[in-house]
C-alpha cells in the first residue's frame, strides 16, 4: 500500500499573502468577513494608509464553499447578530425553532422529559442547514472582496525556526505509487504573516502544529463524538418545521456516550442524527449502526414511515470543552473553531462559538497587520479576546460537564446536577479527562458484556427502505475523489493491523469508520490471517479514524483538493 | 486562433437527485460540476492557443450559478467570459440555446467553436451543431485530434468499432470534442487570483429574446427508472442445469 507522501525534489511556485485562512467552514468564513470589514473601516478613516484585501486568501478543500459541512443544525444567532445584524433577511433558514422536547428511549418505548432541560432549551434559535449557510457566508466573502481558493488543502505548515511563515498547498495530479501525473501540479507555498487555522475538527495542520510545538500540555487531553446524520423526505404532516427533539439512551447502553436529534426543516425534509462518544469501551461499536438501530425504534419509525432518504453523512466533534482547548496564537498562527475546540457540549452547539472565535480571530489579526508584527506578543492577545468574550462566560461554567460521562451515563447525570447548583465547579475547579481512544477495551474484556448490544455492534444490515448498509448510505453522502492518487490515510505500521489489532480489539476501524474504507481481507500466502485494504475514494473526511484508533497510528491527510463529500442541504 | 468554448454547468455525476413538482426537471439543491467533454473542449482550446497564440473565450448560459463554470474556465487560463445568465436558459432546447449563443457572438469574429460533444445531463449531442447551422460554418463531431494546416485544421474523427476519420476542415468552423482528448490541467492558485481581473460579459435574456423562436421539444415528464430484478435460481445436477439454462437463453431471452 503507497500512502500520500511529501514528493521529494519538487520546487513549489510561491505566492505572498497577509493572512491565510485555511478552511471555509463557518469560523473561517466568519474570520475572513470580519476582516474584511475591519479593512473598510480602517480605510475609510486612513486615506493615507490603506490597507488591502488583495493578499487575504481562504483556502476551501472542498469543490465548493459548504460541500464539507455537516451539522445538525441548531443555530443560536448570537454571533451572527454582531457579524451582521442584518443576516435574517437574506440568509437560508429552514425554520426558527418552535418547539423542543428531550425523550429518553428504552428498548420500545418513549419517555418524555416534563420539562425540558434549560441547556437544551432552543426557544429563540434556528434550524439550518449548514451547507446552505456557509454556501451564502461563502457569497458575502467572496462579494466584500476575498478571493476564496476551492479545491485547495492546506498539506503542510511552512516554519522558519519557531514561527508559522506559511501553508503548503496539496500537490496535484499524484498517482496511486506517489509519483508525479502528466498533469501534475506543485503545491504553492503561500508565504503568510499570519496563518489561521480553521479546519474543523482534528486539522491536519492543527495537528502538526500541535505536534511541533507540544500544544496538548497543560491541557485536557481533547474528547470527541461523532455525528451520523441522514435527511429524510416524508409524508406531508409528520413534522413541523421548527420542531426539535433530542433523545437519549436506545439504542446506546449505559456504556456509551451520546444521543439523537431530530430537526423538522421545511418542504417536509427533516434532519436525524445520531451522535456517538468516541470514548466508548466496545471496540465492535459502529456508530452507522446506532444510527440505523435508532431508526428501528418505534418512535422514529412512526415518524420516517413513507419517507425517503436524501443525503447521509458524518462529523466529528470536539468535546472537551473549556480545559481542552489549546493555546490560541503563537508566532504566526491562531486556531479558531472546531479546530481549537470551540464547542458546547452540553448545548449541542459550537457553530456560533465558531463564528465568534474567528471574528475575534479577524481581530487580532487585523491588529497584527496595522502594527507590522504577528509575533505571540500581537497574536497571543486572540486568547485575552476570547477570555473577555461570552464565548468563555459561555464555555467556562459547562467546563467540567463532559468529564463527568467517563463513568458512564448515571454518573454524567449526577455530575450534571451537581455542576448546576456548584455553578460548574463541581468537587474540584478542573476534573480531568482522558483520551476516548484510552477507554477502549480489548476483545477479552468485554467477553462478559451483557447480550443486547447487538443493535449497535457490528454492520448493520440495513432493509434499503428505514435501514441501510454503510455502502448504500455512502451513496447519498455524494461522495468522489480523484481515483488515482495515493492513499490518504496513512498508517504508520500495516502489521500492527494485521499482528496485534486483529488479536487485540478486532480491528475496530471497520467499524468506527462511518464510509467503510477499511476493510479487513484475508492474505492468500498466510491462510487465517487478514490484513488491512483501505477504499480512501469513500472518505467523508470525519476523521474518526484518526481520533479513535486504540494505537493512534493513523493518520489522515488531505486528499487531492476538490474530492470528498457532497453534503448539498445537510 | 480566436477560439469560442461553449461551455454548460451539470449536474454532478452520482449526485443524488430530486425531481421537482411537476417532474420536468430535477431539484436545485444539487452539487453542480463542469460538463465533462466541455472540460476536454476547453482544455484543447488552451493548449491550440499555447501553439498557434490566439484568444480563448467561454460561454455559457444558464442562471448565476453557472458563472462558477466560466471561472474556473479563466483560472485554467481562458482570457475572457460571456454568461448568458438567466434562470430561463435552463428550460431552453438545445436548438434555442445554439440561438441564444449565436446572437450573444455576432458582434465577435471567431475562427473556431468548440463544444464538448454532449452534455452530460440532457445529452443531446445537438447545440454545437445546430450553432454551426446558425452561423453558416462547417462542423465535425467528436473529434480526438486537431492540427493547424494550411491555414485551415486537420482533425481527427472517432467513428465506431475504433475507427478513425481524418478530415481536412476550413476556418472558420465548430467542432464537438469528445471526452479523453487530452489530459485536464488543474487551475493554479494564481491562475484563480488572476481570473478575478478578467473580463466577464453579462448578456440578459432579453438581449436575445428576439432571435429565440418556440421550443420544438419540450420534457413531458421525467422519472426515476423503476429497477425490476428478478431472480432465477436453476438447481439439478450441472449437466441438467446447463440444458435448461441454455433452453432458456434460446427460447425465452433469445440471446442465441
Amino acid at each position: 500500500m503507497i500512502f500520500r507522501t511529501p514528493l521529494e525534489g519538487i520546487d513549489h511556485p510561491q505566492m505572498e499573502a497577509d493572512v491565510v485562512i485555511v478552511g471555509g467552514g463557518p469560523a473561517g468564513l466568519a474570520c475572513a468577513l470580519r476582516l474584511s470589514q475591519l479593512i473598510d473601516a480602517h480605510n475609510a478613516e486612513r486615506p493615507d494608509a490603506q490597507l488591502s484585501k488583495e493578499n487575504i486568501c481562504l483556502l476551501e478543500k472542498a469543490r465548493e464553499i459548504g460541500q464539507h459541512c455537516l451539522s445538525g443544525a441548531l443555530f443560536d444567532p448570537r454571533s451572527m447578530n454582531e457579524l451582521l445584524p442584518e443576516w435574517r433577511k437574506e440568509a437560508p433558514i429552514e425554520a426558527e425553532v418552535i418547539s423542543d422536547s428531550l425523550y429518553f428511549l428504552s428498548k420500545n418505548r418513549a419517555f418524555k422529559a416534563p420539562i425540558t432541560p434549560p441547556p437544551m432549551k432552543d426557544h429563540g434559535n434556528y434550524v439550518i442547514s449548514i451547507n446552505r449557510f456557509v454556501k451564502w457566508l461563502g457569497k458575502k466573502v467572496e462579494e466584500a472582496g476575498i478571493t476564496i481558493f476551492t479545491g485547495f488543502a492546506g498539506s503542510e505548515l511552512l516554519f522558519e525556526d519557531d514561527h508559522v511563515t506559511g501553508v503548503r498547498t496539496d500537490d496535484k495530479g499524484v498517482d496511486k505509487s506517489n509519483q508525479p501525473k502528466a498533469n501534475f501540479e506543485p503545491g504553492y507555498d503561500l508565504k503568510s504573516k499570519v496563518t489561521i487555522l480553521a479546519e474543523g475538527t482534528r486539522g491536519s495542520l492543527t495537528k502538526q502544529l500541535t505536534e511541533k510545538f507540544g500544544l496538548t500540555q497543560d491541557r485536557n487531553p481533547m474528547t470527541y463524538g461523532v455525528g451520523v446524520k441522514e435527511l429524510w423526505e416524508l409524508p406531508p404532516g409528520r413534522i413541523k418545521p421548527g420542531e426539535v427533539i433530542y433523545t437519549m439512551g436506545y439504542p446506546l447502553t449505559t456504556k456509551e456516550y451520546g444521543g439523537a436529534w431530530i430537526y423538522g426543516c421545511k418542504d417536509n425534509t427533516v434532519s436525524l442524527g445520531f451522535v456517538t462518544g468516541l470514548d466508548y469501551p466496545d471496540p465492535r461499536t459502529d456508530p452507522q449502526h446506532v444510527l440505523q438501530s435508532f431508526k428501528q425504534h418505534p418512535f422514529v419509525t412512526k415518524l420516517l414511515d413513507g419517507g425517503k432518504i436524501i443525503r447521509y453523512g458524518a462529523k466529528t466533534m470536539p468535546y472537551g470543552g473549556w480545559w481542552s482547548i489549546p493555546p490560541l496564537g503563537g508566532n504566526g498562527w491562531m486556531i479558531v473553531g472546531d479546530s481549537a475546540g470551540f464547542l458546547n457540549s452540553q448545548r449541542l452547539k459550537g457553530i456560533h462559538l465558531a463564528i465568534k472565535s474567528g471574528m475575534l480571530a479577524a481581530e487580532t489579526a487585523f491588529e497584527a497587520l496595522v502594527a507590522g508584527n504577528s509575533s505571540v506578543k500581537q497574536l497571543g492577545k486572540f486568547q485575552q479576546k476570547v477570555d473577555a468574550s461570552w464565548i468563555k462566560q459561555e464555555l467556562y461554567p459547562v467546563r467540567n460537564f463532559h468529564q463527568g460521562f467517563e463513568r458512564g451515563f448515571i454518573a454524567g447525570m449526577l455530575n450534571t446536577v451537581l455542576l448546576m447548583v456548584t455553578g460548574g465547579n463541581g468537587l474540584l475547579n478542573r476534573y480531568p479527562s482522558h483520551p476516548g481512544y484510552e477507554r477502549m477495551l480489548p476483545l477479552w474484556d468485554i467477553m462478559g458484556y451483557p447480550p443486547e448490544r447487538q443493535q449497535l455492534i457490528g454492520w448493520a444490515k440495513g432493509d434499503k427502505k428505514l435501514t441501510f448498509d454503510k455502502l448504500t448510505d455512502l451513496y447519498y453522502s455524494g461522495t468522489g475523489h480523484e481515483e488515482d492518487q495515493p492513499a490518504h490515510l496513512i498508517i504508520q505500521d500495516t502489521d500492527i493491523c494485521t499482528n496485534r489489532c486483529t488479536k487485540e480489539y478486532g480491528n475496530p476501524c471497520q467499524f468506527f469508520c462511518p464510509a467503510n474504507v477499511y476493510e479487513m481481507e484475508d492474505i492468500p500466502e498466510e491462510p487465517g490471517k487478514k490484513r488491512i485494504r483501505l477504499n480512501p475514494s469513500n472518505c467523508v473526511h470525519c476523521k474518526t479514524c484518526d481520533i479513535m484508533d486504540p494505537y493512534q497510528i493513523i493518520t489522515w491527510v488531505p486528499p487531492e483538493g476538490g474530492g470528498g463529500p457532497g453534503y448539498e442541504g445537510m | 486562433m480566436k477560439i469560442l468554448v461553449c461551455m454548460k454547468q451539470v449536474p454532478q455525476k452520482d449526485a443524488p437527485l430530486k425531481l421537482n413538482e411537476s417532474a420536468t426537471w430535477v431539484r436545485e439543491d444539487i452539487g453542480y460540476e463542469v460538463n465533462e467533454p466541455d472540460a476536454y473542449a476547453l482544455e484543447e482550446a488552451l493548449r491550440q492557443k499555447e501553439k498557434n497564440g490566439g484568444e480563448v473565450v467561454v460561454v455559457t448560459a444558464g442562471p448565476a450559478r453557472s458563472q462558477q463554470v466560466l471561472r474556473e474556465a479563466l483560472a485554467k487560463g481562458a482570457d475572457r467570459a460571456i454568461h448568458l445568465e438567466d434562470d430561463r436558459f435552463v428550460t431552453l432546447d438545445a436548438f434555442n440555446v445554439a440561438r441564444a449563443i449565436a446572437q450573444s457572438i455576432k458582434d465577435e469574429l471567431f475562427d473556431l467553436v468548440f463544444t464538448g460533444l454532449q452534455s452530460d445531463d440532457f445529452g443531446y449531442a445537438q447545440t454545437g451543431v445546430l450553432l454551426a447551422e446558425l452561423l453558416g460554418w462547417p462542423h465535425a463531431t467528436i473529434i480526438m485530434q486537431i492540427e493547424a494546416k494550411d491555414g485551415g485544421i486537420r482533425v481527427k474523427r472517432e467513428l465506431e468499432g475504433g475507427y478513425f476519420q481524418y478530415v481536412n476542415m476550413p476556418l472558420p468552423s465548430v467542432l464537438t470534442i469528445q471526452s479523453g482528448i487530452n489530459k485536464l490541467r488543474y487551475a493554479t492558485l494564481i491562475g484563480i487570483k488572476q481570473a478575478k481581473n478578467k473580463p466577464l460579459r453579462r448578456v440578459t435574456f432579453d438581449e436575445v429574446s428576439a432571435a429565440l423562436k418556440p421550443n420544438q421539444l419540450t420534457i413531458e415528464r421525467l422519472y426515476i427508472p423503476q429497477k425490476t430484478k428478478q431472480t432465477e435460481v436453476i438447481q439439478g445436477p450441472p449437466q441438467d442445469v446447463a440444458k435448461k439454462l441454455a433452453a432458456k437463453l434460446r427460447d425465452e431471452l433469445r440471446v442465441f
